[in-house]
């Protein structure tokens, strides 16, 4: 028997020559860590000859870090997951209606099309106009710039289950729930978590905007009130907060990945 | 054998395909006619594109007929779909796991959807795979397993929900020859002492004789060409295999 995992496991280790370390399943490698370092040394060199409202060292951006209002990002982080939850059983809830009654795609693709080619701004202005409670402006932007990712990359998950494997299932005359619980949701997963890591990175991105136009709390409006102050290092400290927690949320992603996919080895 | 009865009746089936985009018609299956009895383990053969799939996926119901009408135990799979649930059973030419389950959870999926106890599950899962020489593999994934080791847990699945008739789609044809004939061997023994139907699919002749009670020779498009009983005495004569199996060689090379 070919020990598929150990020759892919040396391959790896052979061709990327790093001393890598596993964060979950986020490697960091030893030359990553190099540049970020490089990074650092040149950006502090830079701060020596620049004014601190353009370039503000380090020990500035982290003196910032230890001032900022936590509940700000605990707003945040709490708008993105309740969004991500709610677009994750819509998208769910869309493509597997769309699977089943093919019809009904040829008329909701074209909508979800339509969604997708709104720009981010643009629906952050429509929020802005047409709804005047804060919370709810947030959401919305956010269930209807990511639930369209989860909806589409699923339902071309499902349309890609090989018909091998649905001919197999379908020989033993499964119900039709279990053929999506035995068959289609676990032939998906991989789309699932590759759109969970999408949607992860687009959402905070996107309630940034979002919380900087339209909201009265949060890491956007606190990068808002950084600005208006001209506090450049607490736009940065803000900044690299934005980083830790985008980092961060991959993590359990990567984690379910580890364990959800260990037979693709 | 002439006093069994007759469990997969095929009458005048027609299967034409339409190609959606030239509206081209293609002929798989022209005007079958044959039954096949209970116990009977029949070989169908014939050239590579002849619609021997086709007629086993009208068999399992997957495939409608254009015309003519084919029934396994009375009921029309494809129109009576449910009605056909845990008697047939297949093994396609790829193994077609499923390649998030391990071996056990692979085997046991057809239970799982007939709905037997979760332990019962485990226990005829585990004894198919031992008996086809899998013990130590249960709870190895497809992907740690070799080619003739996923046949062999495709034939333990199909196996396990004990049908009244499994069905096999060259089912050993991408294999090794070693492995291919341990498998037919093993094949044959659990056919016999469970007392199934086996409807054999292939395009090889000499695993066709090895294992069939009975050779149905279908031409391209399928239609019967010959119906050759098997006399089980000529299977350990290796003369009177090659002349039998000449004799079929030059059916299909007439109707090329």
């Amino acid at each position: 028997m070919v020990d598929l995992a150990n020759s892919f496991d040396t391959e790896w280790t052979e061709t990327e020559s790093t001393a890598a370390k596993s964060w979950g399943k986020i490697k960091i490698g030893r030359e990553a860590i190099l540049s970020l370092l490089i990074f650092s040394v040149v950006w502090q060199i830079v701060s020596l000859f620049t004014p601190p409202y353009i370039v503000p060292g380090w020990q500035v951006i982290f003196e910032k870090m230890v001032h900022l209002q936590p509940h700000q990002i605990y707003i945040t982080v709490g708008r993105v997951v309740l969004s991500l939850v709610v677009s994750f059983g819509l998208g769910v809830l869309g493509a597997v209606v769309m699977y089943l009654f093919r019809k009904l795609e040829s008329y909701i693709l074209p909508l979800i099309k339509l969604i997708m080619a709104v720009p981010v701004i643009c629906w952050i202005l429509f929020a802005v106009l047409w709804f005047s409670a804060v919370e709810f402006r947030i959401f919305f932007i956010l269930v209807i710039v990511c639930y369209p990712v989860f909806l589409i990359d699923l339902l071309d998950a499902l349309k890609g289950v090989p018909k091998d494997l649905r001919d197999m299932i379908l020989s033993f005359r499964p119900t039709k729930t279990q053929y999506i619980v035995k068959l289609l949701l676990p032939a998906t997963v991989p789309a699932i978590l590759t759109s969970w890591k999408i949607n992860l990175s687009l959402a905070i991105r996107v309630v940034t905007i979002a919380e900087l136009v339209g909201a009265v709390s949060g890491i956007g409006f606190a990068l808002n009130i950084a600005q208006a102050n001209f506090s450049v290092a607490e736009v940065f400290a803000w900044t690299i907060v934005l980083i830790i927690i985008l980092l961060a949320a991959q993590v359990p992603v990567s984690w379910v990945e580890s364990k959800a996919l260990r037979w693709r080895l | 054998m002439a006093s069994l009865t007759s469990i997969i009746n095929v009458d005048s089936l027609r299967k034409i395909y339409v190609q959606s985009d030239t509206s081209t018609r293609v002929v798989a299956i022209d005007n079958l006619t044959f039954e096949i009895k209970e116990h009977e383990i029949t070989s169908i053969v014939g050239q590579t594109g002849c619609g021997k799939s086709t007629f086993l996926n009208i068999v399992m119901g997957l495939e409608k007929p254009t015309s003519g009408k084919l029934t396994v135990d009375g009921i029309e799979p494809y129109k009576d779909f449910n009605s056909l649930k845990g008697k047939l059973g297949i093994v396609f030419q790829q193994d077609r796991l499923l390649p998030w389950r391990r071996a056990l959870d692979n085997v046991k999926i057809g239970l799982e959807v007939l709905g037997y106890p979760r332990e019962e599950q485990i226990k005829r899962a585990t004894e198919w795979l031992g008996k086809l020489g899998l013990a130590n593999f249960l709870n190895a994934y497809p992907s740690e397993l070799s080619g003739g080791m996923r046949q062999r847990v495709a034939l333990a699945r199909a196996l396990c929900i004990d049908p009244k008739i499994i069905l096999l789609d060259e089912a050993f044809g991408h294999l090794d020859e070693v492995t291919a004939s341990k498998l037919r061997k093993d094949f044959l023994e659990l056919v016999h002492s469970t007392k199934k139907t086996a409807v054999f699919v292939t395009h090889q002749l000499d695993e066709a004789i090895e294992i069939g009670d009975r050779i149905i020779v279908f031409g391209k498009p399928a239609k019967v060409l010959a119906d050759i009983r098997v006399d089980p005495s000529i299977k350990e004569d290796q003369y009177k295999t090659q002349k039998l199996r000449r004799e079929i060689q030059q059916i299909l090379d007439k109707n090329a």
